[in-house]
């Protein structure tokens, strides 16, 4: 988070997480066809020559005034496949709140436990607060062999957090599991500071 | 919403950054020397996370919302390579040579990250000082505390602000507003 009392400005980080090819930058590549151009930036991605994310994807948010202030809301994700770790780390430096987005295919299971896993694990490393709001989204759910819902939340062990359903690549969830967590992360700003 | 007064009446984020007008006056008039003495063709201050505090120089054509993503996202990466090899050091500095233009891009204390692009006629010594030198004042300057009469305004102008009972709501009727179907 920072403020700019100056400019009277409030940028706040998003981070999309989770296991390779679950559908982060398909998140932010809905985000950036729905939302209105003059109120956000170019997606960034840095991509392999497979069309893969190397580092991340970066989109930028700006939400007009909001009493008095002008909230700018810097939306990442990171390198899902396995070998990019050190790369998830730094990309979650300085998150104010996180979305979870896990595969739904029921062949991967292992896959989002193990991301989830490796995510509370920098979390912790990186000191960032137990209490970052965080969003579970359970993509590609139109999937023939998509895991139960229950099932799904339980083998993660989202413990109360919010958990959304998504089909990414259709948009559907995309905006949602959005507003969701700016509204975390928003009630966070309010509790830090006081 | 009611915020509680700490610190003298002075309202404080447990992580992240603040910056008070106080700070950005300072800021700009750092920027403003260090891009008159080398001279720079660009400056960009961004934080870690890489959310624009101050540019200056020839910026028009650039997105800086975007590079500021990048300055971020290279430091942090130069940073690892270098604690991975075992080379970390404070305030490290990266510098890539052009064919018409020099970058440097350099840490300036734990919260912000400094670019500053030259011309190839800047020599690099020259450049390489006086960013380093600047990095250390931009860093000094984010730590310093502001005094207590803006630390009061501040507190009156955070509790209006972001003491709004409504503001998750008000947040997402800006979102619903951004969307298109």
């Amino acid at each position: 988070m920072f403020i700019n009392w100056q400019l009277r400005e409030l940028n706040l980080k998003v981070v999309y997480y989770g296991p390779a090819l679950s559908g982060k930058t398909t998140n932010l590549e809905q985000i950036h066809q729905h939302t209105n151009p003059k109120q956000r930036g170019e997606l960034v991605s840095l991509k392999t020559r497979e069309d893969r994310t190397l580092y991340f994807d970066f989109l930028q948010l700006e939400l007009g005034k909001i009493s008095g202030l002008t909230p700018k809301i810097h939306l990442y994700t990171v390198p899902g496949q396995s070998y990019y770790e050190a790369s998830r780390k730094l990309v979650l430096r300085g998150a104010d709140g996180v979305v979870f987005v896990a595969d739904s295919n029921k062949n991967r299971v292992h896959d989002n436990v193990e991301s989830w896993e490796n995510m509370k694990a920098h979390l912790i490393s990186l000191n960032i607060p137990s209490d970052l709001p965080l969003i579970v989204q359970l993509n590609k759910r139109d999937l023939p062999n998509a895991i139960d819902v229950t099932e799904l939340s339980q083998t993660l062990g989202v413990n109360g957090h919010p958990v959304f359903e998504a089909v990414a690549v259709q948009g559907k969830g995309v905006f949602n599991t959005l507003k969701a967590i700016i509204n975390g992360v928003v009630r966070r700003v309010q509790r830090e500071m006081a | 919403m009611k915020f509680q007064q700490s610190n003298g009446g002075h309202y404080s984020l447990r992580s992240g950054m603040t910056i008070y007008p106080s700070q950005d006056k300072l800021i700009s008039e750092t920027l403003t020397d260090l891009k008159q003495k080398l001279p720079a063709h660009l400056i960009v201050l961004v934080d870690v996370t890489g959310q624009v505090v101050s540019a200056q120089g020839d910026k028009n054509n650039i997105d800086l919302v975007s590079l500021g993503s990048l300055i971020a996202g290279d430091l942090a990466a130069s940073q690892e390579i270098a604690r991975l090899t075992g080379q970390y050091q404070d305030n490290q500095l990266v510098l890539r040579e052009g064919q018409n233009f020099h970058t440097f891009i350099i840490e300036a204390g734990i919260h912000l990250a400094l670019l500053v692009q030259v011309a190839d006629s800047v020599p690099l010594g020259w450049g390489r000082m006086l960013t380093v030198k600047a990095a250390h004042r931009l860093a000094e300057i984010a730590e310093q505390q502001p005094e207590e009469v803006e630390k009061s305004k501040t507190a009156q102008e955070t509790e209006a602000m972001l003491g709004e009972e409504a503001l998750s709501d008000l947040f997402t009727d800006a979102l619903d507003d951004l969307w298109m179907e």
